[in-house]
């Protein structure tokens, strides 16, 4: 099932994107507001509860000891998942994980591994097993931009986690190591007008949308194209560089503290 | 804290006793060993009878409704179109007002574009029939359509069309609304704008007292800011 | 293991009570009804789509609605990571949740429809199902299904040698007797019934007895949650 956007409203957010304006009032490169909540879930590791406007996801975070991989030996293991439960949009169908999903969790997974957020070497654990990370994503309420939602809710959810050592006999539980903080920035472009973080109206109109990830240092980690339409390299080279200083707003009101040290 | 805005019906929830008196018995309701209870989550309004009056749900349409509907599919012969309710409803070819050919279907009415229907037939199983309102079938060319919950469309519409009065009355806009909770606003960007802030404001609070003297205010408070930043 | 001291409960309650219990209508903004439940350790929520059309089309009735119900657990919901996706358990609670809910949703108004009843564990700590069905039978009202009545459900159970009402994990784990029950209170009708473990005749009369108090109570709460979410709007 897809959602059908009547024509005068397709009119409506084109006439207004000719302006500069979009139809909740945002400046073009502005978020809806953001709010993030950790620690909902006592019985994971780690968790974190993102809004973005009404788009809420709920992550957890959990961590078993475990083989690690015969190639990599001295390294932590990651695994990403999304489920995109019907609960939250009526377009979403019960069963197995769907290419949306897929594409939204391997584009998460992307910013954390490729980032080096965690260090997967000190994830190594005395009888030469490892930790394996879980990150499950859970939305829950779908009104578009998913992917930013979820890979902040994936960042705040392993900067909450505690390694659960003392359960498994290994010592006292400790944080992760946590070494960089990627962030999403997803942009669609309407009539060669960029907007950040779109709305599900502004996503379904849009023909593609591009999502850039960036650390600290305004480094980019991972980006995805998806959709059918097509953008220009300026295009491109715009949205990536809006993406990054955005990226170093949201990174300062969310983890701020945290990164300083 | 809005001391004045007071629920004047009580809030009742399904299996909610209303009445020792079967008789009194109306929409919303229903009867057992005599007694009569709520059948929804809504409003109780007693007076010779109790009717429970629905906060939510989805819109079944009647015979003779006037509805805002959007084209979902063009077969042969109809037009499939979204009424905002669990059914599809059918336009028919011939409900035209003119002869046409089945190729000519999508020069009238494309998939996305909106329009007024009358209801003209729905039998046992929800098989619901469309003509035009009036003869001449009317497609939403311009201006704004927004989507609220049918239960609170009597609201917008107020006592003898008293609340839409009053919003054509402060504002420069024309507006129709479908039986189906769909609203077509269309004028002036600016005051469309606020037609539906109205909308949208007489919709969350459809169950309070004292609505329109409160969106009157509204409306001029907004309109002079509105002014005032020209 | 030891369950009960001094008439007390492991986590301090008699044996007649309820952990907190706490309901928040509407609590989703795409859902056509919503509510969220906190019930103990537990954190639940639950969503309802329609009436809407069936798909696939071979499932509509002709003259009146289906229900259909889905359990889930998200992953992270239990100590050790439970692989995402449908297990044996979870279908069995879809099944017998969906007819718990079931006798009392008026399907005839709604001919070839669906009524989508979506459930999330997002935490669990015994008494899942029960949560779920409270926060579906709430989430049904507010999305305006008519219904004859709510429905409320909780656990009763026999911990060392007490019958107790609404357990706790270790109780439900290593007592004696879990029995959940879901019913609507004003007629009595019980829609929801399993029990695993042993109980006497005597203790299972006694067992319901307490069910039907539990339930009673929860019934108080989510009519009260769905009465707030309109006095709530009032005072904003």
């Amino acid at each position: 099932m897809n959602d059908v956007i009547a024509e005068i409203r397709k009119d409506y957010i084109y006439g207004l994107a000719k302006r500069s304006e979009r139809a909740d009032g945002r400046a073009l490169d502005e978020y809806r507001p953001i709010q993030v909540e950790v620690g909902l879930i006592d019985k994971a590791e780690g968790s974190a509860r993102v809004k973005i406007g009404n788009t809420q996801i709920l992550v957890g975070v959990k961590l078993q000891p475990g083989e690690p991989f015969a190639d990599a030996p001295d390294t932590g293991v990651i695994i990403t998942n999304v489920e995109l439960v019907p609960l939250a949009s009526p377009s979403f169908e019960p069963g197995p994980p769907n290419e949306n999903a897929i594409e939204l969790a391997r584009v998460v997974d992307r910013g954390v591994r490729e980032s080096g957020a965690i260090d997967l070497s000190q994830l190594t654990l005395p009888d030469g097993k490892v930790w394996i990370v879980f990150i499950d994503v859970h939305v829950l309420d779908h009104d578009g931009n998913l992917i930013d939602a979820s890979a902040l809710g994936a960042l705040a959810a392993l900067v909450n986690a505690k390694k659960p050592s003392e359960r498994y006999g290994y010592g006292p539980d400790e944080a992760l190591p946590i070494k960089e903080y990627p962030i999403a920035v997803t942009a669609v472009d309407l009539d060669g007008e960029i907007m950040l973080d779109p709305s599900l109206d502004e996503e379904t109109i849009a023909s593609s949308r591009l999502t850039v990830i960036s650390g600290l240092q305004g480094t980019l980690a991972g980006m995805q194209k998806s959709g059918t339409g097509t953008l220009s390299t300026e295009e491109i080279a715009r949205i990536v560089k809006l993406a990054s200083s955005k990226a170093m707003q949201i990174r300062e009101e969310f983890f701020g503290g945290s990164t300083d040290g | 804290m809005r001391k004045q805005e007071k629920v004047d019906k009580t809030i009742v929830v399904p299996g909610d006793l209303l009445s020792d008196d079967a008789a009194k018995a109306a929409e919303g309701t229903y009867t057992e060993n005599g007694k009569v209870y709520s059948l929804i989550y809504g409003l109780a309004d007693e007076r010779e009878k109790i009717r429970v009056i629905p906060l939510s749900g989805k819109y079944l349409p009647t015979i003779g409704d006037v509805v805002i509907g959007m084209v979902s599919d063009i077969s042969f012969s109809n037009w499939k179109v979204d009424i905002n309710s669990p059914y599809e409803a059918l336009m028919h070819i011939s409900e035209y007002p003119r002869r046409i050919e089945s190729s000519e279907m999508a020069k009238i009415m494309r998939v996305g574009d909106l329009a007024i229907f009358k209801v003209v037939d729905v039998d046992q199983s929800m098989k619901i029939e469309l003509a035009p309102r009036e003869g001449q079938l009317r497609v939403l060319q311009s201006g704004r359509v927004v989507e609220i919950s049918y239960t609170k469309v009597p609201r917008v519409i107020g006592r003898a069309g008293s609340m839409i009065s009053l919003l054509k009355d402060k504002l420069d806009v024309n507006i129709f609304v479908g039986k189906n909770g769909r609203i077509w606003i269309n004028g002036n960007a600016a005051d469309e704008e606020l037609a539906i802030k109205a909308i949208k404001r007489i919709e969350k609070e459809a169950h309070t007292s004292g609505l329109t003297d409160r969106i009157t205010k509204f409306l001029e408070e907004e309109k002079h800011g509105v002014y005032e930043k020209r | 293991m030891e369950f009960m001291k001094n008439g007390k409960r492991i986590d301090d309650r008699l044996p007649n009570e309820l952990r907190p219990i706490k309901f928040e209508v509407g609590a989703l903004e795409r859902a056509d009804g919503s509510c969220y439940v906190e019930h103990g350790g537990n954190k639940v929520i639950a969503a309802v789509y329609g009436p809407r059309a069936v798909h696939p089309r071979h499932l509509q009735e002709a003259n009146r609605a289906i229900i259909r119900y889905r359990y889930n657990m998200a992953s992270f919901s239990v100590e050790e990571r439970k692989r995402p996706g449908p297990d044996r358990r979870s279908v069995e609670i879809s099944k017998v949740s969906r007819e718990a809910i079931d006798p009392v949703i008026i399907k005839e108004f709604y001919p070839r429809s669906t009524i989508d009843i979506f459930v999330e564990i997002l935490q669990a700590d015994a008494g899942t199902r029960s949560a779920g069905i409270n926060a579906a039978s709430v989430a049904l009202a507010d999305a305006g299904v008519p219904m004859r009545g709510l429905i409320s459900s909780c656990a009763v159970g026999k911990v060392d040698e007490t019958v107790v009402l609404d357990l706790v994990k270790e109780e439900d784990n290593y007592g004696q007797a879990d029995m959940p029950i879901a019913m609507d209170v004003r007629t009595g009708e019980v829609t929801l019934l399993q029990m695993d473990g042993h109980l006497t005749l005597d203790e299972f009369e006694q067992a319901l007895e307490l069910g039907k108090i539990g339930c009673a109570s929860i019934a108080e709460m989510q009519r009260e949650a769905l009465i707030q979410k309109y006095r709530g709007e009032e005072n904003e």
